[in-house]
């Protein structure tokens, strides 16, 4: 009862903040415009009473509640009745909603003195997404639904969801998708208050950065999970909701880029809009297809009639962004020129192409079976086959032009510079090549692949490389030295070239878990072994546990290679009593050239035989093994250098003066 | 030296696009395995997964078919042959991608259609952008040559300064 009407003053408080800032910016009103920020955080304050609500219900089992009986139950580990918040359509939608009041608020206090005017219209952007996923928990989903009888027990949380990648999963790319309603709200107030120039997109960098942040680790976990729950090998199936996933990072990793020309040489100002307003409709577009139904997926547990209420709030952004961008469009032409089809601006743009190429056949992919459905009557699958076949060309395409992007000069490269750029890191990848062809792979696509990784990884070391090298001639710094102050005086620059590492890893991970993964199916007795690849598999026996939550089953099966035990491995079966569902546990045996992936098929208890699938999936640990580096990139990239450090240091002090006033103020009047 | 570098260019561009397209051609040529074939069938239970990805342990299609398909390449038949007996027999909804006749041609057509779209726009934005780079040069060149022009741009006193603090700060 209170959470639900904290969230009823949670809306009106957007509401009011509208029309106030509204108010206080077309009447020059400052005392308005404080008010509304006041309610913004009043806002947030209401929506945590609301979260906090729900969070208690789940921990004290309340079964009251419609939420808490659906997915939570008295056995449920107390991990993942806090993480079945977001396992259900009404937690989430809060959740979502949370993380919106949260990200409003910092917005509302960052810019208490900065950006005046633009920063109130871009809190009035972000109420109004606020208020639309406040209404949705208000009169659509309530989550505090009470129940006319109360169950003794709930009906548990989806089994699949009973790990730790989902205690993170959704969480990061539930983040990732939130903040970046932050520059799209930006964006759009630029477009409403014509202030046309760069400032927006320099006042929501680090949000951008942020968002790409966590939609890459949202991504990485969620295949992780699947890669570990679902049993089958693979990491990545193209399900509809996955796609919905990977749209916005596509899009926003285009953007990411395109910024850095319109920061550069003022131009793409259009583009750049268009492509935040892409990323805020794509992450609209993938809770629709989650919640909707529309497209059947495997993440089905978060299905319900809101599919049409996103919809059509999916179509009046768009339909306002667009129009207000197209009456914008004389102020948005460039000023400044383009000189070459060979410079970085160009390759920047043929990146840009590349990314939203992907995304579009990601779209469209998903979207085809919906087509052709209404078209023909038939609702066909589109599959792994679709996407890897499309997508594959247009990947190698993209990791070319990540290599280079960084060495090609601005403006303007030469025959010459082009030969002293390239020519190492190219002969480093022709290399790769050769030798891998030598030692008998014959996969083209795989070649050029490895080739290209190659290539990359050689232009980002050379970049490193010249840095260094041109420190230490100009300051006279031993290298190492050198190093550490080329990257702290340009941290977002080398952060960038150590997130290309790290992409790279991770594509080499894909393409060697795609192309070469080698699959055992085997039904043994205790004490028989069998092979896959170098690995000898040696069947010891089954033990069955129980847990007031879960019967276990886990056999034991010892790993040789060479003739010498290396390891013992313990998948499982598993059968949760209070869903009554059966799942797997899968055991991994993971080294950075290949994983050994055991399931336990099956146990027939009366002939003893007990069935293995295995899988030996080469490079598989790259991928995350990237995730890992494009992290450390992206820390590197948003941490503020020697500059923005004392830049933010004085604005705190004047704030903490501000603030300290302020209150001297408020007493004064009391 | 410009129209050098353009009329490079085009066979440039021209091969990438022989060679994206190759890739997308060659990537069908796959070898005949369980995972293969089975990636190419939709699973029927409802958990909208291939049936190589079906992650049911005991799935009432998906465990019977990966059999069957073992059998069936054990007997040598080709991916394309089994998932052709697979379509007869359930129809085009077994199917894990489209295919590539009639209405469905315009699933695999659209992607690069948008593209090679996208890769016009963009060489004709780059062309238009040029063409303009080019007139302000020929403007400034003129400027320059003309009585009285004591600042040229390699010595403009606010671009020296700019550039040096870039080199500051960067170094």
């Amino acid at each position: 009862m209170i959470g639900q009407l904290a969230l009823a003053l949670a809306l009106l408080l957007a509401v009011y903040s509208i029309g106030a800032n509204l108010y206080g910016v077309t009447r020059s009103r400052p005392d308005l415009i404080a008010s509304a920020r006041h309610a913004l955080w009043a806002m947030f304050a209401m929506v945590t009473v609301g979260i906090a609500a729900l969070w208690t219900g789940l921990l004290t089992s309340d079964f009251s509640l419609e939420y808490v009986a659906s997915y939570s139950s008295t056995t449920l580990p107390t991990a993942y009745k806090i993480t079945a918040l977001w396992g259900g359509q009404q937690g989430s939608l809060l959740f979502w909603t949370w993380l919106l009041s949260i990200f409003t608020a910092i917005v509302a206090f960052q810019n208490r003195r900065r950006n005046p005017g633009i920063a109130q219209w871009a809190l009035i952007v972000m109420a109004g997404v606020a208020c639309f996923f406040l209404s949705m928990l208000n009169f659509v989903t309530r989550p505090f639904e009470i129940l006319a009888t109360i169950p003794a027990n709930g009906t548990d949380l989806n089994p699949l969801l009973q790990n730790y990648w989902m205690a993170i999963h959704p969480p990061s790319l539930y983040t990732g998708y939130v903040s970046a309603t932050v520059p799209f709200a930006f964006g759009a107030a630029a477009l409403i208050t014509g202030r046309l120039d760069d400032s927006w997109i320099r006042t929501t960098r680090r949000w951008a950065i942020f968002s790409w942040f966590f939609l890459t680790l949202g991504n990485l976990f969620g295949a992780r999970w699947a890669y570990e729950v679902l049993g089958w090998g693979g990491y990545w199936a193209w399900d509809p909701v996955e796609n919905a996933a990977f749209m916005p990072w596509l899009v926003m990793t285009a953007y990411l880029h395109s910024v850095m020309i319109q920061e550069r040489k003022d131009m793409l100002k259009v583009w750049n809009l268009v492509l935040i307003g892409m990323v805020f409709g794509l992450t609209l577009f993938g809770t629709f297809i989650t919640r909707s139904g529309v497209i059947s997926s495997v993440h089905s547990f978060t299905q319900s009639g809101l599919g049409p209420y996103f919809l059509g709030f999916l179509i009046t952004v768009a339909v306002l962004y667009t129009t207000l961008l197209l009456s914008r469009l004389g102020r948005l032409r460039s000023t400044a020129q383009f000189e070459s089809y060979l410079s970085r601006e160009a390759a920047f743009l043929f990146n840009n192409l590349m990314l939203v190429g992907i995304a579009f056949a990601v779209f469209w992919g998903t979207l085809f079976p919906v087509l052709s459905e209404a078209v023909r009557g038939v609702k066909i699958t589109v599959g792994p086959p679709f996407f890897n076949r499309v997508n594959a060309p247009l990947a190698l395409a993209l990791i070319f032009l990540m290599g280079v992007g960084p060495l090609i000069a601005w403006r303007r490269a030469s025959a010459s510079n082009l030969v002293r750029a390239f020519a190492s890191p190219a002969i480093i990848g022709v290399i790769v090549g050769i030798a891998a062809f030598t030692l008998g792979m014959r996969q083209w696509y795989a070649l050029s692949a490895f080739s290209l990784a190659a290539f990359v990884i050689a232009t980002v070391v050379s970049e490193f490389r010249r840095g260094v090298a041109a420190r230490g001639h100009m300051v006279d710094e031993r290298p190492a030295r050198a190093l550490v102050n080329l990257v702290a005086k340009n941290n977002r620059r080398y952060g960038g070239y150590v997130i290309h590492v790290g992409v790279v890893l991770a594509f080499v991970g894909i393409v060697g878990s795609s192309f070469f993964k080698a699959e055992v199916k085997q039904s043994v007795k205790p004490g028989e072994s069998f092979s896959i690849g170098p690995y000898t598999l040696t069947y010891i026996g089954v033990d069955g546990s129980e847990t007031a939550h879960l019967e276990t089953e886990r056999a034991r099966v010892e790993v040789s290679r060479d003739g010498r035990q290396i390891a013992t491995l313990a998948p499982a079966r598993l059968f949760y009593k209070a869903a009554q569902q059966p799942a797997t546990e899968v055991a991994i045996r993971s080294t950075p050239s290949s994983d050994l992936y055991v399931v336990l098929a099956g146990v027939d208890n009366l002939t003893g035989l007990v069935t293995f699938q295995v899988f030996l999936t080469p490079l598989v640990f790259w991928i995350w093994a990237g995730g890992v580096v494009m992290a450390l990139g992206t820390v590197m990239a948003m941490w503020p250098n020697v500059r923005e450090r004392e830049a933010i240091a004085t604005a705190l002090s004047g704030a903490a003066e501000s603030i300290g006033s302020e209150s001297a103020r408020g007493s004064a009047a009391t | 030296m410009n129209r050098i570098r353009g009329s490079a260019l085009t066979p440039a561009i021209a091969a990438l696009v022989i060679f994206l397209g190759a890739a997308a051609l060659a990537s069908t040529n796959v070898l005949t395995t369980r995972q293969e074939v089975s990636e190419g069938l939709t699973c029927q239970c409802g958990c909208g997964l291939t049936v190589a990805n079906c992650n049911h342990p005991n799935c009432i299609f998906a465990v019977p078919i990966r059999d069957k398909i073992d059998a069936m390449i054990a007997k040598g038949m080709s991916r394309v042959q089994i998932i052709a007996f697979y379509r007869a027999q359930y129809g085009e909804k077994i199917l894990s991608a489209p295919t590539t006749e009639g209405f469905n041609l315009l699933a695999w057509t659209m992607p690069p259609f948008v593209l090679i779209l996208g890769l016009g726009g963009v060489l004709l934005t780059i062309g238009r952008w040029r063409r303009t780079a080019r007139m302000t040069e020929t403007a400034a060149a003129v400027a320059d040559a003309s009585p009285g022009a004591a600042v040229t741009h390699d010595h403009d006193p606010a671009l020296r300064r700019r550039f040096e603090r870039d080199l500051k700060e960067r170094l």
